[in-house]
């Protein structure tokens, strides 16, 4: 426990000073918790989430960083990855692979690059992942811009 | 196909905002869906913890030393090759100190084999020398852009051990002490997550050299990095000659493996095998080398002592054979498929 706490304050460190450095990545510390992150990204430009802002979700257990973070789309995500129900994330660092190498902020560039190279072939989303798997790339883009735009961009007017 | 009509009707579904629901793929993987559902992150970790629960029972991180015959009751009823190569090992080894199976055993094993050694020998020479290699090992992973704070801990974790076992004979921490460390898991993974950061170093750093050995272990493109991803850095992960390999030569610790296995026993007399990983001669020394200060030539000397000179030219590891002139590894482990314990010498 304070192992973990000790760490995740390095992390708060280092986010500040990231900040500038990656402008697609705000990770915020829940003010009362230090195991209680959100962090908002920009969706990948050439994707069907350029121009969304989306909200994670971490929640940070007593191991960490020998467990890894529990991460979720707290926007609303058309993607064959993220659970389209819970915004549940399948991505191997979050699971087996996790390794404490790995910190909040790269986890969040990991789902960066995620939102950007469907694994569909492991889905979450089935819909999504089938449409990308019978190869109906126009189907999959078209369902996506369309949740990017109702649930992550500002409402316009 | 979705059309965007179609696409547009999608969010009027007030009650089912789950697509998979809403008709036209939903048929075949509704069901598929809500299987997925009912398996959450958190539940997927807490039956991990469970099963672990479960092996924590039957033996601790680190056990205790037990007779070298309590091998031969495990393999009572096993194959006569292996009894027969139990009896070999029975004539050069007084004790046997099993670890967990929980993927972390060579890591464990080393861990608790080495700060016995150190506490045993106060070999203050020692200490110092794998100081220095640790030093280096900091100096390699920061140049491969891990970030400082991800693996400082860890080394900081075994640093503390280490001096705590070579205080001298009488400010030392006792050995039971050092059970119970080994035990605790907020310092034993915390250690064994440190030679993982240290071996992960020493492969990257190295990957020319290793990547003949992964090539065969992976299908990936990008083997040496996926390889240290996926079967170096996390927890858990089972340790081959690739790992043992980079951890000896990181550390400049000399390894025994004895192979209770069923290799060599085709033909002729049962014989026992053991493999020597002798640390290849410190490439990343060498660089200090051009100091030519007297530090660093002690640092040399004092690998050199724990090195077979011999295999230093080619940097490649050798059976014991050719190595009488040299003392045999302090840390020997027993091998039998897919596990490591610890061996201790007569």
């Amino acid at each position: 426990m304070q192992a973990s706490r000790a760490r995740l304050f390095k992390e708060y460190k280092e986010v500040q000073r990231e900040k500038v450095v990656d402008p697609d990545i705000q990770l915020v510390c829940d003010d009362s918790n230090i195991f209680k992150w959100t962090a908002l990204i920009k969706g990948p430009s050439e994707t069907p989430y350029e121009g969304g802002l989306f909200q994670l979700a971490f929640a940070i257990p007593e191991h960490y960083p020998l467990q890894p973070p529990q991460a979720r789309f707290l926007t609303k995500i058309f993607h064959p990855n993220v659970h389209f129900k819970t915004g549940e994330i399948c991505l191997d660092i979050l699971k087996t692979a996790w390794s404490p190498a790995w910190t909040l902020q790269s986890v969040c560039r990991a789902i960066i690059a995620l939102m950007a190279h469907p694994e569909p072939d492991s889905p979450l989303n089935c819909d999504s992942g089938n449409l990308l798997r019978s190869g109906d790339l126009r189907g999959y883009r078209s369902m996506a811009r369309m949740y990017t735009r109702l649930a992550a961009m500002p409402k316009k007017g | 196909m979705p059309d965007s009509t179609e696409a547009a009707e999608e969010p009027r579904s007030d009650q089912n905002p789950n697509p998979s629901a809403s008709g036209f793929l939903g048929a075949v993987t509704a069901e598929e869906g809500n299987e997925w559902s009912s398996f959450r992150d958190d539940e997927i970790m807490k039956q991990h913890s469970e099963i672990q629960a479960v092996e924590a029972v039957k033996i601790p991180f680190v056990g205790d030393k037990e007779p070298i015959t309590a091998l031969a009751a495990e393999f009572q009823y096993g194959s006569p090759i292996l009894q027969e190569k139990i009896k070999l090992i029975a004539e050069q080894y007084l004790a046997l100190r099993r670890t967990r199976g929980d993927g972390n055993c060579f890591f464990r094993s080393f861990m608790f084999s080495y700060l016995e050694h150190i506490l045993e020998t106060q070999d203050k020479a020692e200490v110092e020398r794998i100081i220095a290699h640790i030093e280096m090992c900091k100096k390699t992973l920061k140049s491969q852009g891990f970030t400082d704070f991800t693996f400082e801990d860890f080394f900081s974790t075994f640093l503390e051990q280490l001096e705590s076992v070579s205080q001298g004979q009488d400010a030392s921490i006792s050995h039971d002490e050092l059970l119970e460390r080994s035990r605790d898991q907020s310092i034993s993974d915390y250690v064994v997550m440190f030679f993982r950061f240290v071996t992960t170093g020493e492969i990257r750093s190295r990957s020319e050299f290793f990547e003949p050995f992964i090539l065969g272990l992976t299908n990936s493109s990008n083997t040496v990095d996926q390889f240290c991803k996926t079967s170096v850095e996390p927890m858990g992960e089972e340790s081959d000659h690739v790992h043992i390999t980079a951890l000896s030569d990181a550390l400049g610790v000399a390894i025994r493996v004895v192979y209770l296995d069923r290799s060599s026993c085709e033909a002729g007399p049962v014989t026992i095998n053991h493999h020597d990983f002798i640390p290849s001669a410190p490439s990343k020394m060498s660089t200090e080398r051009d100091d030519s200060t007297m530090a660093s030539t002690n640092i040399i000397t004092e690998t050199a002592t724990v090195s077979n000179p011999s295999e230093q030219e080619d940097g490649t590891t050798a059976t014991a054979a050719t190595t009488e002139d040299s003392r045999p590894p302090f840390v020997t482990l027993l091998y039998r498929p897919g596990h490591y314990d610890i061996l201790y010498p007569k």
